[in-house]
Order: C-alpha cells, then structure tokens, then sequence
C-alpha cells in the first residue's frame, strides 16, 4: 500500500496530501518498488502541544522468489527543525513449498517516533511454518522483539498463529498474538524519593539483571514484572473495481495490570477510492490499543486525503520475461449482450494488453482503472475462445486462472469457455 | 550564380518531397491491404501454403476459421513463416481426425476442443470412447481440461483415463472446471500433477448414468443427413 498513514495520538485528526508511487523495475520474477510519500499532519496529545509537520516519507521493496527486503522511513519537517521520524528496514525470506508448507523467517529493525516524548527502536525476529493453498492457508510462528531505548520493557517473546482465506474479493484473516515480556518500573518517584514496589511488583534480586541496556539509573534499581498479553485480532480486507476497503477489529486479553480499560477492544477502518486512474481520495478512522512494548498509549485516529499516483515509463528497461505471478487475479464476467467485461489485477506496470481468437490476434490494450485494475470491455460470443495477455511489452503468457494450451509457437494460450 | 543554385535545391526539395509522398501513400496502401486481408503479412510461399489448406479445409466440410486463426496468431506473434504453415498444417490435420472421431453433428467449439486434445497426444481412439457415452453432452469443456492437464505435466493416460470416467460417471461441466482448479491449485502447492488429478477425481460423486439417448424422432439431426462426402 503506497499510501500516507497517519496516525495522530489522542484525539488529532491528520491529513494527508500527496503521495507518489512509482515501480522501476520488473524484471525476470525480481521486483523493485520506489515511492515516496509526502504529507502534512497535526497530531495532539494529552498535556502536551499538538505539532505540526511536514513528512516526507521515501520508500523502497525489493521482491523475488525467495525473499523480500523493505526500508522506508520519513522525515518530519516541523519549525525550523528536521526530525527523524519513524523508520523501518524488514526483510523476509521464504524456502521452497514442501507438501504445502514453507517456512518463513522475518526480521525488523524499525523506529518509532509519535512525538518528542515517544520515540523508540526496536529489532525483532520471527520465524513461521505456513501451510497455503491457493485460496487460504495457516500459519504458527515465534519470536523474540528486543525493544531499545525503552527503559520498562526487558525482551518480548511472541508466539502467534492464525489463518487466512480469499473469498471472491475479499480476504479474510484471524489472528492469534501472544506477548511475555517484563515490564520494569522504576523504584522512585518523580521526586526522587525512594518509593516501595507495588504489591504486584518484584523487587529485584540483582537489580540490573535480565533488563535491558539502558543509561537510565531508574531502571537499574526498579522494580519487575511479568506480562503476558494475548491479542485475537481479524481483517477483512475487500477489493471491487476502484474500491478498497480494510476492517479490522480485535481483543486483548490480560491482567488488568498490563491491559487498560481503553485496550481492550480495537477497530479501526481503511477506504481508498480511486477517481481517476491517477487519483485517489483516502480515508481512515479508529482507535487502536496500547503498544506495551514500545510505550505507545492507545490512541483515536482519524484521516482523510488525496493521494496522487505518479507511474512513470521506466526507461532503458527491455521486459524479458513476463512472471504470471504479476497478475493477481484475472476474470471475465457478462456486462451485456455479446460482451464481456475482462478484469485483471496486476499492480505497478505501464501497460497490459490482450489479443485472441475474437481480436483476430491484434492486441489492445486494456484501461488503467485505479492503482492495479486493469479492465476492457470485448465482444465475446458464447463458445470457446483463446487468449493471450502481454504486461509491459513482454512475452504472451496465457492469463491465469483459465485452463491453458501449447500454442505452437513456444508459448502457451489461454482458453476462455464462455457459456449462454 | 544564385538562380541555377536556388532552382537546384528547389527542385531537389521537390523530388525528395514526391519520393516522400509515393513512399507514405504506398504504405498507407500496404497498410490497408493488411487491415483488409491480414494474412498479406505472410511471405509469398506461406501464404501460397497456408490458402492451400484453406480450400482443402472447406472442401473437407471442415472450419477453417481455425486455420485463419492459427495463422494470424503466428503473425502476432512474429513466427517463421515455415513454422506458421506447420502449424497451420497441424491444425488442419487434427481437425480431420476429430471430426472423424466426433462425427458430422459435432459443434465447431466441441471440434476446436478435440483438434487441441488430439495435438496434446491424444488418441483418435480415445476421442471415440468418449463419443460413445456422449448422449447430447457437450464435449467441448472435458477436451478443453483433458489438455491442459497434460500441458501441466500430467500423464497423458492418467488424464485420459481419468477424464473418460468421469465423464461416464456422468459429471457436468462445472464438475469438470472444478476438478481442473482443484488440481491447478494442488500444483501450485507441490504436489505431482498425476497425484493431483486423481486426488481431486475421486471427489466429485457420481452423478449417475447419462440419460438414455432422445428417440430418432427427437429435434436432433441425424448425423447421417449432416455428413459430408
């Protein structure tokens, strides 16, 4: 998703203004995403000054068979003072399916900042077992987060599980996240007087022990304790023509001590309407829960812009190869006498195209319908029909989804059966 | 000195100019022809070729839309010549056996279907088996699956096999195009193409025999008043 997000503590409202987005390269079943993103918010907190900024968020994700590589982070623009907001560098990588199963192994360093008070870092590793099949798939994984600059929290151990499935345009997805970690209080008080552990609180045995690094001598002498959250979250995420929907609710599950009344429970929703095929009006809204481990309190949300999409031609870029994996969906459906209306989802390309039995083999082009929509109208009569589809000038692939043939000529076709 | 120099050049700008003119017009002209008649694009030789199995497709009774078809997407594709006409061959050879093995009364689309099956490697013999428990059932959708199972690397007489009983176990179109997800799917995810196939297969239930035959009476033409000399 290339596309500002926002999100204001306590009760701001933000907005967001421009974005662009560009692919530069796609080449063989390697992928390489530029963007950059750039947008005006107000966030606002509690007891504190709202701020102003601009942000300039430059982005970039490399993608193949066997692993993707992601980094963004974004600069903040406020007074007369640059700051450095939040950051993250990811990578992923993935084995071969075995039966089914791949086994995943994600790493993060990331940075956040939500104001001059909040601001951390964080690395974090997680490996999966995923069972996928075309059209669902499960998953069970564990990890370790280690939080910097954090001086309550020692390491975070995750264990999660959850499961996922594509019905029609929409794709559902459950999720099981459990959290163990301590949490470290400090064992004076803001006048530095010495105060006593709280009942629920231990007091060290070895103060310093199992904390992490830290310069802060409170955290040294403070007092610890064990938390273990568990969050049941779902999302929906729903795709139809030139809209996008994302929904997601959630439960927290704890000890009173580690979960606030106001984390309890989640949901917040994401819309994107595409107007042209380069624009795009965005809105958001919702609240989200504490994040323990990283000092966030919970917060409402709300935002509303317009994202302009930028698609460049790439240059001195010869496609050699098409990868079907680029079209993530492609269908063919009635839309009146004698015409079909064919639909294709293939994201950060410049032009798709098609031709078959019924074009008499000459290619046209399809029409750019939003960031990765891609549709045409055609007279299609009942019956049997071959068809080829062409992305970025490449080769003729037979478009996925349809039962295919040798076409004789080093490629394959794909054969549309289109009935009364 | 000017004026013979000044003619000079303008007589040169117009000759350049009317050898420019002639050169746009005749491909504007090249043009059309091609839009009128795409197969101009062909060499001499290969469309000499490709119109000689034209007449012999319509004096066999066979379609030779899928001839035409099969040479304009070599074109499109920007095949050799020789390979479009083999191609072109190909096509028209496997439309004379299906039509031998479906009879006269078979549809252009259940024609099209079979020509594809018999050029995956199935046999003529084969193709019979399935004619004989067809009772008004299109073959169209079970030819068009049977060869892409092969392409996708299942056995050949697995899928063969496979596709001829259910197709005698009475299964319907959409339990055909089911079957064929089913196992595209089970690919994607690893397992071999055979496994896949009969995997899947024994999920569809048997939907009974096929119904009886329609009496002689019925609106189905005989096949013997359709069939050509």
């Amino acid at each position: 998703m290339i596309h500002p997000r926002l999100h204001a503590t306590a009760f701001a409202v933000s907005l967001a203004l421009l974005s662009t987005g560009q692919r530069v390269q796609a080449q063989g079943n390697s992928e390489l995403q530029t963007w950059l993103e750039a947008g005006a918010l107000t966030t606002s907190r509690s007891g504190s000054l709202p701020l102003n900024a601009l942000a300039l968020t430059p982005g970039a994700r490399y993608a193949n068979n066997r692993m993707t590589a992601s980094a963004n982070g974004s600069a903040w623009l406020g007074g007369q003072q640059v700051q450095l907001g939040n950051a993250v560098a990811a990578l992923e990588a993935f084995t071969p399916l075995l039966y089914g199963v791949r086994a995943e192994l994600m790493a993060n360093a990331s940075r956040l900042f939500q104001d001059p008070l909040v601001q951390n870092d964080q690395l974090d590793a997680e490996g999966r077992l995923h069972l996928m099949r075309q059209r669902g798939g499960v998953w069970l994984g564990s990890g370790v987060a280690r939080p910097l600059r954090v001086a309550a929290v020692s390491n975070v151990n995750v264990s999660s599980g959850g499961i996922w499935t594509r019905l029609g345009p929409a794709t559902l997805r459950g999720s099981v996240t459990s959290f163990f970690f301590t949490k470290v209080a400090s064992r004076t008080d803001t006048l530095e007087n010495a105060a006593v552990c709280p009942a629920h609180f231990v007091a060290p045995s070895n103060p310093g022990a199992n904390i992490m690094s830290s310069t802060d001598q409170s955290v040294s002498t403070g007092c610890r304790q064990q938390s273990r959250l568990t969050d049941v979250e779902g999302t929906v995420h729903w795709e139809h023509r030139l809209m996008e929907v994302t929904v997601r609710g959630g439960q927290r599950f704890g000890d009173k001590l580690d979960v606030t009344s106001e984390s309890r429970q989640w949901a917040s929703a994401q819309a994107a309407i595409w107007i042209t095929s380069q624009l795009a009006a965005v809105a958001g809204g919702g609240h989200e829960p504490a994040q323990p481990t990283r000092g966030l309190p919970a917060r409402s949300f709300g935002s509303l812009g317009l994202m302009l999409a930028y698609w460049p031609i790439p240059r001195g870029i010869v496609p050699v190869e098409t990868p079907a994996s680029l079209v993530h969906a492609f269908e063919i459906r009635p839309a009146g006498t004698s015409l079909q209306r064919l639909t294709a989802r293939i994201g950060g390309v410049e032009t798709v195209e098609i031709m078959g039995d019924f074009t008499d083999w000459a290619p046209i082009p399809l029409i750019r319908r939003g960031r990765d929509l891609w549709e045409l109208l055609v007279p299609l009569n009942a019956g049997v029909h071959q068809i080829n589809l062409r992305i970025d000038g490449g080769q003729w692939i037979a478009p996925p989804g349809v039962p295919t043939l040798k076409d004789g000529f080093n490629g394959e076709v794909g054969v549309l059966v289109v009935r009364q | 000195m000017m004026v013979p120099s000044l003619r000079r050049v303008v007589l040169s700008s117009l000759v350049l100019l009317s050898a420019a003119a002639a050169a746009a017009a005749a491909q504007d002209t090249t043009s059309r022809v091609r839009e009128l008649d795409p197969l101009a694009r062909l060499s001499e030789g290969a469309r000499y070729q490709v119109e000689l199995l034209l007449d012999s497709a319509k004096v066999s009774g066979l379609p030779t839309t899928p001839l035409e078809s099969k040479a304009l997407e070599g074109i499109a594709k920007r095949a050799d010549g020789r390979r479009i006409v083999a191609e072109v061959r190909k096509v028209f050879r496997s439309l004379r056996d299906a039509r031998a093995a479906l009879g006269p009364s078979a549809s252009t689309d259940e024609l099209n279907a079979a020509a594809g099956a018999l050029r995956m490697g199935i046999t003529p013999a084969e193709l019979a088996h399935l004619v004989k428990t067809r009772h008004e059932k299109q073959l169209t959708v079970p030819l068009v699956v049977l060869s892409d199972l092969i392409t996708r690397g299942v056995p050949r007489d697995t899928a063969s096999q496979t596709i001829l009983s259910l197709w005698q176990r009475g299964a319907a179109d959409d339990d055909f195009l089911g079957l064929w997800r089913g196992v595209e799917r089970d690919i994607v995810s690893g397992t071999a193409p055979g496994v896949a196939l009969l995997n899947r297969a024994r999920e569809i239930p048997s939907r009974g025999p096929p119904p009886a035959a329609p009496p002689a009476s019925s609106a189905r033409p005989d096949r013997s008043e359709n069939s050509n000399p």
